[in-house]
């Protein structure tokens, strides 16, 4: 069965009535695919190939591929220094945020910075739609929040407050890595006083993690009254941070995301 | 059986098969564009890489379904252009070809970065190349060449 519907009503349709796999870069779903799958090709939707913004929002598409990304005006850097460490050029140029958001990896790199980001995704079905944070839908490796006739139709993120942040990944090597680790951070002050020191952690864990109610602490603090607490604070991600082996040892996934934490609040000034 | 409708190499085709079949195998076995190589088969390697309306796509990564209504050109439509004999001129001049198996890839990234950065730096040229692997010629060779021909002006 060809399916490339032109809409996204057509596209709902299809994914309601179907079991067929939704389709947008093809870079996850070709490597493990077989020849009888049968898949639901999203890339003709105009709803989910396009970038827009106004004052509060930036709305990404969930076909719009990593390179068209790093091409927009529209996008944070924040997200485009994610983005660009991926792979490389031709996967860049095929890779889309919903791919990479819905395929169930941890090593995803857009999420983490989404989810640093306090970006949202919108789920759409014929019957209405959701809008989730990054880490309500990613829920675990391989586990998603999402319905078997929705779609994963946009990512949101807030058009400002993104201008100071950390994003690093550590890799076997440049190009075409997978993580081994991957951090996201983004710091926002008013007025002498901390408004927001959200830190995000990627490929050491069966989820992204986050831990707001650590975050919470540096609120409202000064630059100073959060540098006496730092000794206390990185204490206390370290305990959180209970981390198992994977492709590299928990101790060494465990060393690299409170160096890569502390090295983001330096930045900053704490 | 799909009917899939594209451009390969500036002429129109139709092709009958599973919307789902990989368009690296159907370069090779029904359209004999024998350029396009098999390295690794998930997007790692480069060997296959074709342009999709311009851009740099690994083939092997592609479902048919993908490509409907697209223009794809490899290396047998490529080498039909003065583009393709800078570069041919520029590898040959740097012994830039061992076993040649990375080699149609590599010409199209090379083709394709051209096109983004008529003038590019090292470091652009390295960045542009970096999802194509080379294992006997080394890398140095390849940037030189692609330096090279970047200066012909023909981008």
């Amino acid at each position: 069965m060809k399916a490339i519907p032109e809409s996204l009503r057509e596209a709902l349709a299809l994914r309601a009535d179907t079991n067929l796999v939704p389709y947008a870069g093809g870079t996850d779903l070709m490597v493990r695919g077989s020849s009888n799958a049968e898949y639901l090709f999203l890339g003709r939707v105009p709803e989910l190939r396009r970038i827009t913004a106004d004052g509060e929002t930036v709305r990404i598409g969930a076909a719009v591929t990593f390179t068209e990304a790093l091409e927009s005006d529209a996008v944070p850097a924040l997200l485009k220094e994610a983005v660009s460490r991926i792979a490389a050029p031709a996967i860049r140029n095929a890779g889309t945020f919903g791919g990479n958001l819905s395929n169930g990896s941890t090593k995803a790199d857009s999420a983490v910075a989404l989810l640093a980001a306090d970006a949202r995704v919108r789920l759409q079905s014929l019957r209405g739609e959701r809008i989730l944070a990054i880490d309500e839908f990613c829920l675990a490796k391989g586990k998603r929040d999402l319905g078997e006739d929705e779609l994963v139709t946009e990512i949101l993120l807030p058009a400002g407050g993104l201008e100071n942040y950390s994003f690093e990944k550590v890799g076997g090597r440049k190009a075409l890595a997978i993580s081994r680790v991957s951090f996201a951070g983004v710091f926002c002050a008013d007025e002498g006083r901390i408004t927001k020191a959200a830190a995000a952690f990627g490929a050491v864990s069966d989820s992204f993690l986050r831990f707001r109610e650590l975050e919470a602490r540096l609120i409202g603090k000064t630059i100073e009254e959060a540098r006496e607490l730092k000794p206390a604070y990185l204490k206390a991600y370290a305990e959180k941070l209970e981390l198992k082996d994977g492709r590299v040892s928990a101790e060494y996934r465990r060393t690299v995301c409170l160096n890569l934490l502390k090295a983001f609040l330096e930045k900053f000034g704490v | 059986m799909d009917t899939i409708r594209f451009e390969l190499n500036t002429r129109p085709v139709s092709w009958e098969g599973q919307a789902s079949a990989r368009l690296l195998d159907t370069l090779r076995r029904d359209f004999s564009c024998l350029s396009v190589k098999c390295g690794c088969g998930e997007g790692e390697c480069g060997a296959c890489a074709v342009l999709v309306d311009g851009r740099l796509i690994n083939s092997c990564c592609v479902a048919m379904g993908a490509v409907d209504g697209k223009a794809i050109l490899t290396l047998e439509g490529f080498r039909e252009t003065p583009q393709f004999a800078a570069l041919n001129r520029a590898f040959a001049d740097f012994s830039a070809v061992q076993c040649g198996f990375c080699t149609p890839g590599m010409v199209l990234a090379a083709h394709a970065l051209l096109t983004a950065r008529p003038d590019p730096s090292e470091a652009e040229i390295r960045e542009g190349l970096s999802g194509n692997l080379c294992r006997c010629t080394g890398y140095n060779a390849i940037v030189n060449a692609v330096k090279a021909a970047a200066k012909e002006g023909l981008w």
